[in-house]
């Protein structure tokens, strides 16, 4: 009985024993799985980045439609129902999810009447124009709203003719063929056409919704002698284009409708200019050749202040000509289509080709980017229908365009731009990491040659030459001082010392050149004692001598900064900087940050230094000293190699913790992304930058992995900061510390 | 010449003025320390304290009744080329809703006349900030007296405590009735999710609405007689409050009507003695540490903000003690010398030494879009898409801060456990303890001045941090404390004040950085003083551990 008892005491304790230990072991581990698991979810999250634009077949069928007289096709946002419409104005409509045809709807022509050319207007409606051989261009509209019933979507698509015109008759013909056309219809609901005739004339209508009033114009001796190959609109109704056989363009600014000129005529090509197209933004135009040359040209502004369409990308060469060029409706991606049904993705900003493909033997007949850019439609001219989900998440965002200089629209050269969100739809992120790298730095170096000298120098004065009684106080302050929170200095820095160094920036200047000034001078004066009487000073009484040189030099740049600056720098120091060397003063600048982020490091840089070197063993001071070299003497040669290892762990440490300090840069920085080493400017550092993106950018977006981006780069930085400092801080204290 | 020259490069080797040098680093940074320090006790503790009010006649004619804030010199050339020094002078002249502005430069020599009339009257509003002016006239609901020889002071204040009183009533009715009011909105609330809920039968749906209408209607039935009774008694409160203002003019002669349920306080600082002042200095004091902001958290207390903070801080410890204890257990009872001890200790010194906004970026990636999302899946699927943990709060927050702070604990606690005796643990293993029982009698309890210490360091670091906050869960203004009366009690999924975030948000996000200000001046100086406090008391129990330490050895 009581052996049992015992036994079962003795389990329990076991068993709380080895539950002990599991739970310990458990707990050991777990400082290891979290900084592995923070550096794993940062990669997790930035690494689709990286992705590669990839493309799934959904559906590939054989239509029962008439052979080659498909002139347009679409799907509606859900890709669900996709339409086609012939050449007799007939629209069919396939369900994607039955694989069958639904209702049709038609474009009444009149008898024998067919469409020749077909033309869509906008990026994110399916509002078309065609031109027929009677020489009517009839403009209509598909619509595919959802209903829900049953708590199920249903696609109802409907087809809504909104205009109808015929061209006038040229003299001395009896028909009239639209050969060529392009449409628009900008968000104000005005309508844009322009239309080549058999005749070869080339016509501009344009229709204000608002006013009711039309207005036409013929094109054609603005050309010469160019035979026009291809036109476009952009979709805001400003800018027609016009490509001409033997590869001119010409560029006609419709933003005064009543005033339409040709705004530039340039070539860009030697060959016939054979498919043309907008991108979204309206300023980049894609241009395609006989030859299969694909170029992304858009306005820049010149010397003259002009704006000149310029090239700025250049795509890979496709095998034979280039047919058709898309535009997605959601970004810069844009689709080039070739003779031969030949397929190219490429992304115009990053100038990057995404894929390359061939999906049939035979030609693309018409093709269609899903109205959200994730899937395309293609039709050969077999009537062949394919249908491709395409997964392009984050294009915006490459190697080149997050590191390297990137010639964005409306920029006069390739650039680093850090501009992450704008006002409208169409505007593109510029996410070049480069500035806020360089801010970082910017500011650790400004805080490292502030804090640096200071806190060695006063380490190395409290734990060498300082009395016991000093240093007992200041180690606890400066302890305190380590622990006083950054947003509490980032305040002061930003809101105190920034407008005070604005005030009093004449004063700043001045004293950086008056102390050391009377410094030396007090030296000079000290050295003229005799020696006898200065050795008789006690130690550690440094700080009686250099106490009224502080005043001094405070008393004398107080007294004169006004004085200098009123006479030698026309009573504003500023102004005359400015003046003189076109140097902008930010009040919010490098100098207070440097000052602000350095205080901060102070405590830890002089807390860790001063570690080092007051455990320096005193018996290798004192056999320096008793060979007679002096105090300084053996500081420099015996002390301080004997630490390196900690000072170096010291600096190394205070690096560290600035490059990661976040609210300080926040507060008492301007936060703009620049690349300019001046001091008087402000930066936008990587940490400051995420606290203040982060909250925005929506989830799984390109915003939001490229701050995971970021926050991986400040963890790898730190990262390999702190490694090195005990690396190499050990080899030098290995190195060092033999005697 | 030469040998003054010798001279100088003896002295240069010696050294001598190098050592000068390192003086002169201690001592610029320990300036910096008391110029830091200084100008925060300055501009933080002297805000409360009532200035003398002047009333300035300019020579232009313009009168300004208020405090003098800031005098400075400005130098400049005038056209012909003289060098011209002259003093300009900020007053805060109060009255905002009056001209729009608080504050007014003017120039010191414009000044025709200056006084500080003894009967001026500063009123602390609820909204528009200060208002200075003589009373002329007070309104008691019956019966209405007209002064201005400055006799209506005393009876004012009393007036003004009327009100007080009054407005306390009228917030607990309003209380009374939201609570009254709460299923109401909450039924409303389902039958608007089930009108555009498509996911069921028209028919049943219709059923249910038909069936949530009635019981709405019962409800409102129900409460009917309460919900009369508490707003006719609102009414009456607002009544008679109505009936109670002042009748003030303002230093150009305006005569303005002042509400006194719109005023906090009032007083006449240029008769007040200095013991009436010093009084005056602790209630504003206590105010500010006691009472909910107003005015965009410019005026008023900041006791959300301490009140989010400790709770912040006492979450964080919940979760971040055990494990740092835990880990440091094991790299001192357990592990053997090797890899992984090297591992974890790299890790810690990695850990300590990633930029929190890292951290912050990973508690808002993880914790609340990963995390919180599936709980909100999980648990709270009826509230979306409205989300309850899926989105900032004081639960995450303070997770977050744990791992921030969980290498300050590992490396406090190691050094407690390496300050208990060698002879002592072996001691008790040599008597037949198992190392559990050694641990949990004689390294937890003498390592625990160590485990304080650290407990206290990463308390101090939770409160001054803000960086990983402001995007894991702090808002500048709560609608409510995360502890209330309501069930769970306890809200971990509310978002909270903080007082570091407060100090970036009043002073820099704030419409009127101006007059925000001294609030910020005055949060800093706090915050400050609850970081030095915990530090001192970490130095003091790590002293204390050390001694301990060189006593126990025998």
């Amino acid at each position: 009985m009581i052996k049992s008892e015992q036994t079962i005491f003795q389990r329990r304790v076991d068993r709380a024993n080895r539950r002990a230990r599991f739970l310990i072991t458990i707990g050991g581990y777990s400082i290891i799985v979290s900084i592995v698991g923070i550096l794993l979810f940062l990669i997790y999250q930035s690494l689709p980045l990286s992705f590669k634009t990839s493309m799934k077949d959904l559906l590939i069928v054989e239509l029962p439609l008439r052979v080659n007289k498909t002139q347009l096709i679409g799907i509606d946002q859900y890709q669900e129902i996709s339409y086609f419409l012939d050449d007799k104005g007939e629209a069919a409509y396939y369900s994607i999810i039955n694989r069958d045809f639904l209702t049709r709807d038609s474009i009444q022509l009149e008898d024998g009447e067919k469409i020749i050319s077909p033309a869509k207007g906008s990026l994110n409606k399916e509002v078309f124009a065609v031109g027929t051989d009677h020489g009517r261009i009839i403009t209509s509209e598909i619509r595919m709203n959802p209903r829900y019933q049953d708590n199920r979507r249903f696609i109802e698509p409907s087809l809504k003719i909104l205009d109808t015109f015929t061209v006038a008759l040229p003299p001395e013909t009896e028909v009239n063929h639209i050969e060529k056309i392009a449409f628009c219809q900008n968000e104000d609901g005005n309508l844009f056409w322009s239309w080549l005739d058999h005749t070869g004339n080339l016509h501009l209508k344009i229709y204000n919704s608002e006013d009711d009033i039309s207005f036409d114009y013929l094109l054609t001796e603005y050309l010469g002698r160019e035979k026009v190959s291809t036109l476009t609109f952009s979709y805001d109704g400003e800018k027609l284009i016009i490509g001409s056989q033997t590869g001119e363009l010409f560029w006609f600014d419709l933003s005064d409708e009543e005033a339409v000129y040709l705004r530039q005529n340039w070539k860009s090509s030697q060959f016939a200019i054979t498919a043309l197209a907008f991108l979204i933004g309206n300023s980049s135009l894609v241009i395609g050749d006989q030859t299969g040359l694909i170029e992304v040209w858009f306005p820049v502004r010149d010397e003259n202040d002009q704006f000149r369409f310029k090239p700025i990308h250049q795509f890979k060469e496709m095998s034979a000509a280039v047919i058709q060029i898309l535009g997605s409706p959601r970004d810069r991606t844009f689709l080039a289509i070739d003779e031969t049904g030949r397929i190219q993705l490429n992304y115009s900003t990053s100038n990057q080709t995404q894929l390359e493909f061939k999906k049939s033997d035979y030609p693309v007949v018409a093709a269609s980017f899903a109205p959200k850019a994730d899937g395309i439609i293609l039709l050969d001219q077999k009537q062949k229908l394919g249908m491709y989900q395409l997964k392009n998440e984050h294009p915006e965002a490459t190697l080149k365009t997050l590191f390297g200089k990137v010639w964005y629209e409306g920029y006069i050269q390739p650039e680093f731009v850090w501009q992450s969100t704008g006002g409208s739809d169409e505007f593109e992120a510029k996410l070049s990491i480069v500035p806020l790298i360089f801010g970082t730095l910017k500011g650790t170096f400004y805080a490292m040659i502030f804090s640096v000298p200071l806190a060695l120098l006063a380490a190395i004065y409290v734990s060498q030459f300082s009395p016991r009684w000093l240093s007992r106080i200041i180690k606890p302050t400066v302890e305190i001082m380590a622990a006083l929170p950054s947003v509490v200095i980032g305040f002061l820095a930003g809101l105190y010392f920034s407008p005070l160094f604005e005030k009093h920036l004449m004063t700043l200047v001045l004293y950086t050149f008056i102390l050391p000034l009377i410094f030396l001078l007090s030296i000079f004066l000290w050295r003229l004692v005799p020696e006898e009487k200065r050795m008789r000073v006690p130690m550690g009484w440094e700080l009686l001598f250099v106490i009224p040189v502080l005043g001094i030099s405070s008393l004398a740049v107080l007294g004169l900064s006004n004085p200098i600056e009123v006479t030698l720098f026309s009573s504003n120091f500023k102004q005359w900087l400015f003046e003189t060397s076109g140097q902008n003063y930010d009040q919010r600048n490098s100098i207070v940050v440097g000052f602000a982020l350095g205080f901060a490091v102070i405590p830890i840089i002089f807390t860790i230094s001063e570690d080092a070197l007051s455990n320096v063993p005193n018996s290798l001071s004192s056999a320096s000293l008793a060979l007679g070299a002096s105090r300084w003497q053996t500081v420099r040669r015996v002390v301080i190699p004997a630490a390196a290892g900690g000072i170096f762990a010291a600096v190394m440490l205070g690096f560290g913790r600035v490059i990661g300090e976040t609210m300080i840069v926040l507060m008492a920085t301007g936060n703009t992304p620049i690349l300019d080493l001046s001091p008087l400017n402000g930066f936008r550092a990587m940490s400051a930058c995420i606290a203040v993106e982060i909250p925005e950018a929506p989830v799984g977006g390109t915003l939001y992995r490229v701050l995971f981006l970021i926050a991986f780069l400040l963890f790898i930085f730190t990262f390999i900061i702190n490694s090195l400092s005990a690396v190499i801080g050990d080899r030098l204290r290995k190195k060092y510390a033999r005697f | 010449m030469s040998q003054a020259s010798g001279n100088i490069s003896y002295f240069r080797q010696k050294g001598d003025p190098y050592v000068l040098m390192t003086s002169l680093a201690l001592l610029l940074t320990l300036g910096m320390v008391v110029l830091m320090f200084g100008i925060i006790l300055f501009q933080g503790l002297g805000f409360f304290w009532p200035r003398d009010l002047q009333e300035i006649t300019l020579k232009q004619g313009e009168i300004y009744l208020g405090e003098i804030w800031e005098e400075e010199t400005v130098h400049f050339k005038n056209s012909q080329g003289r060098l011209i020094s002259e003093s300009e002078i900020q007053i805060k002249k109060g009255n905002r809703d009056l001209s729009g502005r608080d504050f007014i430069w003017f120039k010191k020599q414009d000044i025709s006349d200056q006084k500080s009339p003894p009967l001026a009257t500063a009123f602390e509003r609820m909204e528009y900030g200060n208002f200075y002016g003589y009373i002329t006239g007070l309104n008691l609901g019956d019966k209405f007296i007209e002064d201005s020889a400055g006799n209506l002071f005393q009876q004012s204040s009393k007036a003004l405590e009327k009100a007080m009183a009054n407005r306390e009533k009228r917030e607990d009715l309003e209380n009374q009735l939201n609570q009254l009011l709460a299923p109401l909105a909450g039924l409303q609330r389902e039958i608007s999710l089930l009108e555009i809920d498509h996911s069921i039968e028209p028919e049943a749906q219709a059923k249910k609405i038909d069936q949530l209408r009635m019981e709405l209607q019962n409800l409102e039935r129900k409460i009917e007689p309460d919900y009369q009774k508490y707003s006719g008694l609102l009414q009456k409160v607002a009544d008679e409050n109505e009936q109670l203002f002042l009748l003030v003019q303002t230093a150009e002669g305006a005569e303005v009507h002042l509400p006194l349920e719109k005023v906090v306080r009032l007083y006449q600082p240029n008769r007040m003695n200095i013991f009436q002042k010093t009084g005056f200095y602790a209630g504003k004091l206590w105010e500010f540490i006691a009472a909910d902001p107003r005015e965009s958290n410019t005026e008023g207390g900041v006791f959300p903000a301490i009140f989010g903070t400790v709770m912040m801080v006492l979450l964080m410890s919940i979760a971040v003690v055990p494990v740092g204890v835990l880990a440091a257990l094991y790299l001192n009872e357990y592990a053997h010398q090797g890899t992984i001890i090297r591992l974890i200790r790299l890790s810690v010194n990695n850990l300590a030494g990633v930029p929190s906004i890292v951290f912050g970026i990973f508690g808002l990636g993880f914790f609340i879009y990963i995390m919180g999302s599936s709980i909100d899946q999980l648990f709270f699927s009826n509230k979306l898409p409205e989300p309850t943990f899926g989105t900032g709060g004081i639960l995450w927050a303070s997770l977050t801060l744990a791992l921030l702070t969980l290498p300050v604990v590992v490396v406090a606690t190691e050094e407690g456990i390496l300050a208990v005796p060698r002879a002592n643990k072996e001691g008790a293993l040599a008597l037949g303890a198992t190392r559990w029982q050694m641990i949990r009698k004689i390294v937890l309890p003498n390592a625990m001045p160590g485990i304080l210490t650290g407990l206290i360091l990463a308390i101090s670091r939770g409160a001054g941090e803000v960086a990983p906050l402001m995007i894991t869960g702090v808002v500048k203004l709560a609608p409510s404390l995360p502890i209330d009366a309501s069930f769970p009690f306890l809200h971990l999924d509310r978002k909270f004040m903080h007082l570091g975030f407060h100090i970036y948000d009043v002073g820099f996000q704030s419409p009127n950085v101006e007059a925000a200000k001294p609030m910020v001046y005055t949060t800093a100086l706090l915050l400050i003083l609850i970081v030095i406090f915990l530090n001192l008391l970490a130095i003091y129990m790590r002293n204390r551990l050390r001694k301990k330490y060189k006593t126990a050895v025998f």
